[in-house]
């Protein structure tokens, strides 16, 4: 390949990863807005997506290749089963781990934030084994190039990057317009903003935290589901990787910032796309927590937030 | 109880003293895990230091037991041709170069960034965490191609995913250290009882009441003359080291090292350890190592022969293929949960408060005696300014001081002057900028503009601890006592800035040092008898009713010998009889002690009557200054509190522009 | 409407209040001042349910609401405009009105409301998109005043609506508190700026750290020196 189409190849690889990696960060930002709390288990919530969402293909009887028929009306089946299931998950978690710690420092809840990481990550090992599980092929993959314009060349863009441009789209649209638009979504930036004036409107704080989860929850369990028809393949210990890698991509576009968070995906993304191609795989991780190291050091408000002072 | 308590010191002393070889009689061959255990409860203690001592959460705790493992490894092996390596004393060397390494690396990182929010600061050890067994992994091969030439080729500093092996082992003339777990399990014993000893040294000493001090509230900390900054980064470093021991014994006995024994479960594992045990205490350390090393262990294995011969006898299939081992995460998880859920001080450490702090009615308290110039302490007055007719020019001279915070003027070229040996009392309305004033003056807030000069020195940009080494010591509005220290330790720390121990004094004890800490201990008696606390030295702070707490600020702020008192809102909730109180105190520890004092005070009779002159601000404006008399009458400043008159009817509904 | 009854309300160990008692009347203005620190935002947040008093009762229209959670008292038909405004500055004008009206459904009602607000603070109805952080002082304070009538409530709580303002807007503010009232909303206004208040309310109670210490009409305390002597710690 020529060096410009290993640079577009690695952008495209980029971009679906970015995709992937925003929609967990948003889940990552929305939580830390509203209770301050680096939910450390979300990127498990992630990697229990790809899992269950492979459980409800089964259920189904989904295991190969699906038609187009099929794709229209079984797939987005899937995807609301898949993201109910992990929206559930996540304010179960709330409600019994972070809930009672709401008065409590900063640390104790991170605490058990961590404690949570790990059930999940052993519920899945023990679930599916040790092994990577081998994810059906449901989607197919078509070499668009190729196959529908003709073109010989050595850049791979199949159907599944449109796949994962094409959910990730709407779903931001969608949440924009929750946020923007909808009761609970001002009622969520109120709550961000100010807590004790929201209630002062009115606002039940608690269930619109309980909210938040299940957004922030419904999200990852989308990631999930994308990551696997994707990639057909999923792994037990995914979540610690990628809620790391999505967590820095939050804290880089802003901690709290949603937009930034969609823009922190993108550019982890790229960045690690890159770092894989160019430097090599076993450095990406290094890299990726560098950036989150000095961002947090130097610029803790990231690339869009602001600064919030703490008080004396 | 004490004597029940030393007997079972002893108890547990001697047993472990024999354990090997009642495990020889018995033949349980547990010693080598035993003395893995060991090494792990040994990085425990030294976790302890940083999570339970300072307060500061850490993810990455393993990066340090991985660098000690590695220098030891490195310096202690041929596979990279150290010249170190193959001597009688090797090991014995190695091993304190390892710590000193480890505690090289922790200052490295620990520098840039410890002055950043715990919650980040936890993210950011674990985002070292996890570049260092990267960085050992991929640093056995380094290659350097830039474009045909390659000036690194294949070098190996780590040895990379193989590890370095093999390592060298300890030499004592006699004492054979290769197979036989014996010799390990008393070495690793000794080292662990010299940590034990030093860190207990640590924790009972000025560093020790630092730590804790900045663990409850950092800003108090800073605001009583601890640098928050340089004792956390003491104690991150000497965690390290401590975890370099035990990395470099745990090289010496496995006698190959590995990166994949330094990954983030091992630090959590650890986390586990001192979370459940109750950071903070060394017995709590202690308890939670054995307790998820026993746990890890013994009991999942045996859970499971357990379960296994249920369900074979049972006939259910599935118990009887169980494998509880592989549960192991999902326990410590929980634990860390339920620690967390129900007793977050774990298992062995000081309570910590829930609900407030019991509100007992002022009228039930006993009458509290009024402060007598006979009991200031002698030292105390010793070190009193000297007295005013010196001609000798204001203690405090403010100049032109200037704060925004955005768009808000929070002080405007505010000029204000402390007499030595005066009382100077600042009022205004709300948002007047009186708090924002003391921030500045005492370091917390840097001003936009301004001088501010004390004792003819500037203290513009200095930190709040370095301000109350100059001789300024103040109070907060809210009061911020060290709630979970007693009343003593409070007053201690107040001396902390006084006081000149230093890490090897506080572990060795010299004389000198002895005797530091034992007139520390006299003098915070005396300003505590001072106080009319006298026999309160070992309540919890936070367990005092209000006033006292007050009053236990105002010893902290005067053990540390300041010439300056800065009182914000002294006598805010008070009753009457408490106000006269403290009242009366103010004025005794002026006349005695020549101290100037500076107050922030609503109370307006308080203030007109304690104050030989009193300053008004008003939206960040000086707008008066006199007397109290004056300021009574003063237009301005009846404006100012009682506001302006206005003509309700030259107003049109849409407001005039 | 409202009556608190021998409030005492804790800030940690700190008793803020001692013994509190007042009532405010249907369709009146009263006014709560005394110097900052005496407990007036104290009092304003035990009636919101913020803290909870340890002793004493809070009645608003004969129930008891000590001890409610916020949203809920909230929602019996109290309104606030907080100390400092607290208004959400990352939300245009419109959406900070439309949070004031977030515990009502009637849609009418709250379109009715919405031109009422922006016809009384015809500054608001320009800046109608603007974020909430951009705006000056006097007009977030406006629009903490428009946000609270949106809830169209009974009772109205202005926590020191004239901090900050200068004395032309501190006059506007006030004028425009009278007309609310006359309109039918009954208001508890905590002031520091005493004169202001006085000239305004019927009523006024003067506390002075966590207790009343006179009250009257308020044409009487505006006539007496008493108050300064209270404001000012004469004896």
């Amino acid at each position: 390949m020529e060096w410009w189409e290993v640079l577009v190849q690695q952008t495209i690889n980029g971009l679906t990863r970015g995709a992937v990696f925003a929609l967990i960060a948003l889940g990552y930002t929305m939580v830390y807005g509203i209770v301050e709390l680096i939910n450390f288990a979300h990127g498990d919530v992630f990697m229990l997506g790809l899992f269950i969402s492979l459980a409800w293909f089964s259920l189904l009887g989904i295991s190969s290749t699906l038609g187009v028929w099929q794709l229209v009306t079984l797939l987005p089946l899937v995807f609301v089963l898949t993201m109910l299931s992990t929206a559930l998950l996540n304010v179960s978690i709330d409600r019994v781990a972070y809930r009672p710690l709401r008065r409590s420092t900063r640390l104790a809840p991170l605490i058990t934030a961590i404690g949570v990481s790990f059930m999940l990550e052993n519920l899945a090992l023990v679930w599916k084994g040790p092994a990577p599980i081998a994810y059906p092929d449901v989607f197919p993959s078509v070499d668009i190039l190729r196959e529908w314009f003709g073109i010989d060349s050595a850049i791979f863009i199949t159907t599944k990057d449109i796949l994962v441009v094409g959910a990730t789209i709407p779903l931001m649209i969608a949440l924009n317009y929750f946020v923007t638009r909808t009761r609970w979504g001002k009622a969520m930036r109120a709550t961000a903003q100010d807590r004790e004036t929201a209630q002062a409107m009115g606002i039940d704080v608690e269930r619109t935290i309980l909210v938040t989860f299940f957004v922030g929850g419904a999200l990852a369990g989308a990631a999930g589901l994308i990551q696997g028809l994707y990639y057909n393949i999923g792994m037990w210990w995914m979540g610690y990787q990628a809620g790391l890698r999505a967590f820095t991509a939050a804290v880089l576009g802003g901690i709290g910032n949603m937009p930034g968070a969609a823009l922190g995906g993108l550019v982890i993304g790229f960045l690690s796309a890159w770092s894989d191609q160019y430097i090599s795989a076993r450095w990406t991780n290094a890299i990726v927590f560098s950036i989150l190291i000095v961002v947090l050091v130097f610029r803790p408000q990231g690339l869009l937030g602001d600064r919030t002072p703490e008080k004396v | 109880m004490d004597a029940r308590r030393g007997l079972g010191v002893v108890l547990l002393t001697a047993f472990v003293l024999v354990y090997p070889l009642i495990d020889r009689a018995l033949g349980l061959q547990t010693v080598h895990a035993v003395s893995d255990g060991m090494i792990y409860v040994l990085l425990a203690l030294g976790l302890n230091i940083v999570v339970g001592y300072a307060g500061l959460l850490d993810l990455g705790y393993a990066a340090f037991f991985a660098i000690g493992a590695y220098a030891m490894g490195l310096l202690n092996s041929p596979v990279l041709g150290s010249p170190l390596y193959g001597h009688a004393w090797s090991f014995w060397l190695c091993i304190w170069l390892a710590a000193g390494v480890s505690a090289a690396l922790g200052t490295l990182i620990g520098a840039p960034t410890l002055r950043v929010r715990g919650d980040y600061l936890a993210i950011i050890t674990l985002g070292f965490g996890e570049i260092i067994p990267v960085a050992i992994r991929n640093l056995g091969d380094i290659t350097i191609e830039i474009g045909g030439w390659r000036p690194i080729e294949r070098l190996n500093l780590t040895g990379g995913e193989n590890g370095v092996n093999p390592v060298g082992r300890p030499y004592l003339p006699g004492v054979p250290f290769e197979t036989d777990p014996m010799p390990w399990y008393y070495l690793i014993l000794v080292i662990g009882a010299l940590s034990l000893w030093a860190m207990s040294r640590l924790q009972d000493s000025r560093l020790g009441r630092a730590w804790m001090a900045i663990r409850e509230d950092e800003t108090a900390a800073d605001c009583t003359g601890v640098n928050p900054i340089s004792t956390k980064l003491l104690a991150f470093a000497l965690g390290a080291s401590f975890s370099g021991f035990a990395g470099s014994v745990y090289a010496a006995k496995l006698q190959a090292i590995t990166p994949g024994a330094f990954e983030f479960q091992v630090s959590i594992m650890l986390l586990c350890m001192v979370v459940l045990g109750g950071a903070g205490t060394l017995h709590g350390a202690i308890l939670g190592a054995m307790l998820i090393t026993v746990f890890d262990r013994v009991i999942l294995s045996e859970t499971t022969f357990f379960t296994r011969w249920v369900g074979r006898s049972l006939g259910v299939s599935w118990l009887a293929a169980a494998d509880l081992t592989l549960w192991r995460w999902f326990f410590f998880g929980l634990g860390l949960v339920l620690v967390m859920l129900l007793r977050p001080q774990g298992l062995a450490g000081r309570a910590r408060p829930r609900a407030r702090a019991a509100a007992v009615e002022d009228q039930m308290e006993p009458a509290v005696e009024a402060p007598r110039r006979e009991a200031i302490p002698a030292w105390l007055r010793e070190r009193a300014p000297t007295q005013t007719g010196d001609g000798a020019g204001p203690i405090l001279q403010v100049r032109g001081l200037a704060k925004r915070f955005g768009g808000v003027v929070a002080l405007n070229e505010v000029d204000l002057m402390v007499p030595r040996g005066g009382i100077v009392g600042l009022i205004g309305p709300n948002g007047a900028g009186k708090t924002t004033f003391f921030n500045v003056v005492t370091g917390l807030v840097a001003p936009d503009g301004g001088a501010i000069t004390f004792e003819d020195r500037s203290l513009v940009g200095l930190r709040p601890n370095a301000i109350v080494g100059r001789g300024i010591a103040r109070t907060f509005q809210s009061i911020r006592l060290f709630a979970n220290m007693t009343v003593r330790e409070n007053v201690l720390v107040g001396e902390h800035c006084r006081l000149h121990a230093s890490v090897p004094g506080v572990v060795f004890r010299p004389p000198a040092v002895r005797a530091e800490e034992l007139r520390a201990r006299e003098r915070a008696q005396s300003l505590l008898a001072f106080v009319g606390l006298g026999d309160k030295g070992d309540e919890l702070a936070r367990n005092l009713p209000y006033g006292d707490q007050r009053r236990l600020e105002i010893a902290r702020a005067l053990a540390t010998e300041p010439r300056l008192l800065l009182l914000d809102e002294p006598t805010a909730g008070m009753n009457p009889r408490e106000t006269d109180t403290l009242t009366e105190l103010i004025g005794l520890v002026r006349r005695e002690l020549g101290l100037a004092i500076l107050l922030i005070e609503h109370d307006m009779q308080v203030v007109m009557s304690i104050s030989d002159r009193i300053t008004v601000l008003d939206y960040g404006t000086r707008i008066a200054e006199g007397t109290p008399a004056e300021i009574q009458r003063h237009p301005r400043v009846i404006e100012a509190y009682l506001g302006t008159g206005y003509e309700p009817d030259a107003i049109t509904p849409s407001g005039t522009r | 409407m409202l009556a608190l009854a021998d409030v005492h309300t804790y800030y940690g160990s700190i008793r803020a209040l001692k013994g509190v008692s007042l009532t405010v009347e249907p369709r009146e203005i009263v006014t709560l001042i005394g110097a900052n620190g005496a407990g007036k935002t104290t009092t304003l947040r035990t009636i919101l349910g913020a803290v909870r008093p340890a002793q004493g009762a809070v009645t608003f229209n004969g129930q008891r609401v000590d001890g409610l959670a916020t949203d809920r008292i909230v929602r019996l038909g109290i309104a606030q405009s907080p100390e400092g405004r607290r208004i959400f500055p990352r939300m245009t004008v419109m959406e900070n009105l439309e949070m004031g009206a977030f515990a009502r459904a009637d849609h009418d009602g709250i379109a009715a409301d919405l031109e009422r607000v922006l016809t009384l603070f015809p500054r608001l109805k320009e800046r109608i998109t603007q974020k909430g952080g951009t705006l000056s002082g006097g007009e977030q304070q406006m629009l903490a005043i428009g946000r609270a009538l949106m809830a169209r409530p009974s009772l109205l709580l202005l926590d020191e609506p004239s901090m900050g303002l200068s004395p032309i807007l501190v006059d506007a503010i006030f004028k425009i508190v009278q007309d609310i009232n006359r309109q039918g909303t009954t208001i508890l206004l905590v002031e520091q700026n005493a004169r202001m208040a006085l000239r305004v309310a019927h009523r006024g109670y003067v506390i002075q750290t966590g207790r009343i210490v006179l009250h009257d009409a308020a044409s009487e305390l505006l006539r007496s020196d008493l108050v300064r002597k209270t404001y000012l710690g004469e004896k």
